[in-house]
């Protein structure tokens, strides 16, 4: 390879350095109106940096993130409605990922296809029916509710993605195991689930960041305002009129920080699987 | 000799259904806005041909912005009535009038349903499936059988076309027929003359000398033909125009001055159709005069013809030009009225026609002879027996997540489906919530009652739900929902293009060797991947902000003071401008989707050999060219997997919209299924919706499984 030359080096750096304003452009427009205590409602005047630099708007929201709840209540519901739906899709979801990895049964082509489409719908498309189904039954407005409601979201894309797992094991390991008189059962347990537990994980974790990250669908089922998540809280007060710029975007960046930390950890897995097939979003 | 019979019989069938489908349309279509205009005008020329005063025909001035040749048919075909009394002139942006003077309103019409049969008939005799489908098109129904300019370009352009092919490109009587056909096209109504420049750019391709500089003698033994042909059509487009007998320049001048004008107006900018509106003319059947067309299957023939674009373009050429020239016309012209999709419906019937051959009528006889190998193959061997022994393997396996799945997403799909035949809406949630959609389903299936309507946008406002068959379903197939299902299809093209052409460089640009800081390049292009979706729309819409934003207060010094509106516009006026609303939207979905790209073609590049990147440089090729011919090849089926998976994401977009906020129609079906729910209350209808989004997806991947093996391999892998 030839080396570059150091006009081709500041060409390349230029170009890059575009791309690069245009990515951080947006977040440094949102942190900077958080990080400025002298705004009042909205900004009005053109400032590329703080007119008065300040966590002091943080700590305002994390005590008041106008919601009944404070933000650690918001938190954990959160955690109970996005964490219980990623469990609940993980755990049910295994063993068909499996049987579909393993087993070669009439109308499995047919039951990939249902689990293709299934993954690709939008939330919306199961919403409708949901909504109905669940206040009959009386669960909708509760956090039960919520977390059937993401859990029917993503337990079809957990299944694809786990069955895509379960294959990559090599299958000489699993015949090694019965071969030592494991039944079926004993080599899931002990040879092709902890090979395949990494990409579980990720598949979980991105079931968690779809119900962490849903609002709209939130507020449609949920009434009382113990039920709220944090999400919820963001676009709760994107609704109100007339608020504070200030406190929206701490708001918005408090509630995105785990997520933007959980990304930077798992970006390489989660890109892993992508030339043998295997995508997540 | 039986081919032959059965071909001719066919046609004479296609003839017969066309002219009895444009008859019925004759009788029952209303009158329509301009049918005053132009049979006003006719009555005017036939008055003047009755008293033989040339001037005044030429000299006629009313309605000067379209040339008077369609006008002067008209008035040659009432001229042996009783002579009408003149009708009053009025602007064309007038409203509908009432009532017009009869049988010369008949009379007219039948010219038109008379020219219109015959452009069917020599579409049919090219192609009889195309001329089937040129004639159960509604669009070209409605204004080819009305007083329309329509009906005789209509015919001439394709008459145009035909010759041209015929002629062989040499100059014997066809050649000469089909320049006179093209003029008198031109002649009829100006948009028509489209033709022209396909036919023009079709010779140029074909007589382009290979292998050749063109220069001196060459240039011009290849332009000087095509230039012959053009002059002898704008021969006989002044010779079939009186009106420009004399003062010709001034008087074209005049008239294409007008189109420009008015298609800058308030008139047809307060009409608010977007530039993309001819699209959703083509994906819906005429919606305002309900029981007139017996067929609609409008949305079939756009489909079907994109699906055969590219076999017309290989054996039809001169259509396939003029289908594309005439669409990009259409999509940049500002005026966008339903009857000017008439200068492609021609082409696009073909294409279509195309289209159904191979995508519906081949497979259909390839399944059907595959069937009849599989029943024989099942008969000779036991391979069932050993899937059941499979089966009872893979049951205890499948049954937690069957039995899960059935209950959250099975049984919600089928009540959905339940949801989509009633009118339920939200003053009969009451009776929803205690088992009214299977009562009212189970009672329209087993025929105890007869279907209600239920319409889009018209709330039920019973305390009841009411069985309303498929109507809702037939709407959305038929083309309700063609706005968003066109912007849908846009905005899906338009996001992954945009996404995917700067994942890509990033990726090419990071690829290079030596190039410094590239970790840290890569970390900082994720970050917009690791930030949830609503919250990066609302980032963007923080910029975008028309008072406060970024973009408005860093601006506004210099757009005021430098004079320049179109930036104000921008800025100010894009929440309620279509354009503007989608170029926001764009810059935000390419922001938030850029990453993912590039993290794949990163991927895809390391895959590449570095081998071949050293042969590329030695064989001479470098940059643009290694790119385009090597490295792009390469790339494409690796990339294709993450292509497809943004492509369906980008059609399930939902956060993004309701964060900016876009005006009508910018809406994915997500969306506007959420919208009937939420804002209107309109259950069954957003249950239809998310049904015909599911039908669609389910179209989408069949697609494109058929479309590429790398999807296939992203499918079943």
């Amino acid at each position: 390879m030839r080396k570059i030359l150091w006009w081709q080096q500041m060409v390349y750096q230029l170009l890059l350095l575009a791309v690069g304003l245009f990515a951080l452009l947006p977040v440094w427009g949102m942190l900077r109106i958080a990080l400025d205590g002298a705004i009042k409602g909205a900004p009005t005047e053109f400032r590329l940096w703080p007119e008065e630099f300040t966590l002091a708007v943080f700590q305002h929201v994390w005590e008041n993130p106008s919601q009944t709840l404070s933000i650690p209540g918001l938190l954990k519901n959160s955690m109970i409605v996005a964490g219980g739906a990623a469990i609940f899709s993980v755990v049910f979801g295994a063993s068909m990922a499996y049987a579909f990895a393993r087993f070669r049964f009439p109308g499995r082509k047919t039951g990939l296809f249902a689990l293709l489409v299934g993954a690709m719908l939008p939330p919306v498309a199961l919403m409708t029916p949901l909504y109905v189904l669940l206040s009959a039954l009386g669960l909708r407005t509760s956090l039960l509710g919520l977390m059937i409601v993401y859990a029917a979201f993503s337990m079809v894309f957990c299944i694809w993605s786990m069955r895509a797992s379960f294959q990559a094991v090599p299958l000489e390991l699993e015949e090694a195991s019965y071969l030592d008189g494991a039944t079926h059962w004993v080599t899931f347990l002990k040879v092709s689930l902890p090979l395949a537990l990494p990409s579980i994980a990720v598949a979980a974790l991105l079931a968690f960041l779809l119900g962490y990250t849903e609002f709209a669908i939130g507020w449609l089922f949920v009434e009382s305002s113990d039920n709220v998540t944090m999400a919820m809280a963001v676009s709760g007060m994107m609704r109100q009129s007339g608020a504070e710029w200030g406190n929206l975007s701490a708001l918005a960046l408090l509630m995105s920080i785990p997520v933007v930390i959980i990304f930077m950890i798992l970006y390489r897995y989660l890109m892993r699987g992508m030339l043998a097939g295997r995508l997540e979003d | 000799m039986m081919r032959r019979i059965f071909l001719w019989l066919a046609i004479l069938c296609v003839v017969g259904l066309a002219w009895g489908l444009r008859l019925r349309a004759l009788e029952q279509l209303p009158i329509d806005y301009d049918e005053d205009d132009y049979l006003g005008a006719a009555i005017h020329y036939a008055q003047a041909l009755r008293e033989r005063d040339l001037a005044e025909i030429i000299n006629y001035d009313y309605n000067y912005e379209h040339p008077p040749l369609t006008k002067l048919a008209y008035g040659l075909a009432i001229l042996p009535l009783t002579p009408a009394s003149p009708i009053i002139e009025r602007p064309s942006s007038a409203p509908i009038v009432s009532s017009l003077p009869e049988p010369h309103f008949q009379t007219a019409r039948k010219l038109s349903i008379i020219l219109g049969t015959l452009q069917v008939l020599v579409l049919a005799l090219i192609d009889p499936l195309a001329g089937l489908l040129l004639a159960i098109n509604t669009w070209q129904i409605k204004y080819t059988s009305q007083i329309m300019l329509e009906p005789l370009p209509s015919l001439t352009s394709i008459l145009a076309v035909i010759l041209y092919i015929k002629s062989g490109r040499r100059w014997n009587v066809w050649l000469f027929l089909s320049a006179l056909a093209l003029g008198i096209t031109v002649a009829a109504k100006f948009p028509y003359g489209i033709v022209g420049v396909a036919i023009a750019v079709h010779w140029l391709m074909e007589e382009y000398p290979a292998q050749e500089r063109l220069k001196g003698l060459k240039l011009i033994r290849w332009l000087a033909p095509v230039a012959g042909f053009a002059i002898l059509a704008a021969i006989t487009f002044f010779a079939t125009n009186p009106r420009l007998w004399t003062d010709p320049l001034s008087r074209l001048g005049a008239a294409i001055t007008f189109h420009g004008d008015y298609a800058t107006s308030d008139y047809v900018r307060g009409a608010g159709l977007p530039p993309w509106q001819p699209f959703v003319w083509l994906f819906q059947s005429v919606p305002w005069h309900p029981g007139v067309f017996l067929v609609s299957m409008d949305v079939l023939i756009t489909l079907m013809a994109i699906l055969g674009y590219k076999q017309m373009w290989e054996r039809q050429r001169v259509f396939a030009l003029w289908l594309v020239i005439a669409l990009g016309f259409l999509l940049v012209w500002p005026t966008k009225w339903p009857q000017y999709i008439l200068i492609l419906t021609v082409p696009l019937s073909l294409a279509s026609a195309y289209g159904f051959r191979a995508s519906i009528w081949q497979p259909l006889v390839n399944w059907i002879k595959r069937d009849k190998h599989h029943t024989r193959a099942r008969i000779a061997g036991s391979p069932l027996k050993i899937g059941w022994q499979e089966l009872r393997k893979a049951l205890p396996w499948l049954i937690p997540g069957l039995v899960v799945l059935g209950f959250i997403t099975v049984y919600p799909m089928v009540f959905q489906g339940a949801m989509a035949l009633t009118d339920f809406g939200s003053s009969a949630i009451r009776d929803g919530l205690s088992g009214g959609v299977w009562r009212e389903t189970w009672k329209g299936f087993s025929g105890q009652v007869e279907p209600v309507t239920a319409a889009f946008f018209q709330r039920s406002m019973s305390k009841e739900v009411h069985y309303a068959g498929t109507t809702l379903l037939r709407q959305l197939i038929g083309g309700a929902a063609a706005d968003y299902l066109v912007f849908g299809i846009l905005w899906t093209f338009l996001a992954i293009a945009s996404q995917t052409a700067l994942g890509v460089s990033v990726a090419l640009l990071l690829d290079r060797a030596g190039v410094l800081f590239k970790g840290w390049w890569r970390a900082i292009y994720i970050l917009p991947w690791a930030i949830p979706e609503f919250v990066g729309g609302l980032m963007w819409a923080q910029i975008f902000d028309p008072r406060f934003g970024w973009f408005n207060q860093a601006g506004k010094t210099w757009y005021e003071t430098a004079d320049y509106p179109g930036a104000a516009n921008f800025i100010t006026q894009w929440q309620s401008n279509p354009t503007y609303a989608l170029l926001v939207l764009l810059i935000t979905a390419t922001w938030c989707g850029f990453p993912f790209m590039m993290l794949a073609a990163s991927a895809g590049l390391k895959l590449i050999p570095v081998d071949l990147h050293d042969a590329a440089e030695i064989d001479g090729a470098g940059g643009w060219k290694k790119f385009r011919f090597v490295i792009w090849p390469l790339l494409v089926p690796l990339l294709l997997p993450a292509v497809i998976i943004r492509a369906i994401f980008s059609f399930n977009q939902f956060y993004l919209f309701l964060v900016l906020e876009p005006p009508f129609p910018l809406a994915t079906f997500s969306v506007t299924s959420f919208f009937f729910f939420d804002q209107l209350g309109q259950y069954g209808a957003s249950a239809a919706i998310n049904i015909f989004t599911i039908l669609v997806l389910i179209a989408l991947i069949l697609w494109f499984n058929q479309w590429s093996k790398a999807a296939e391999g992203y499918t079943y892998a």
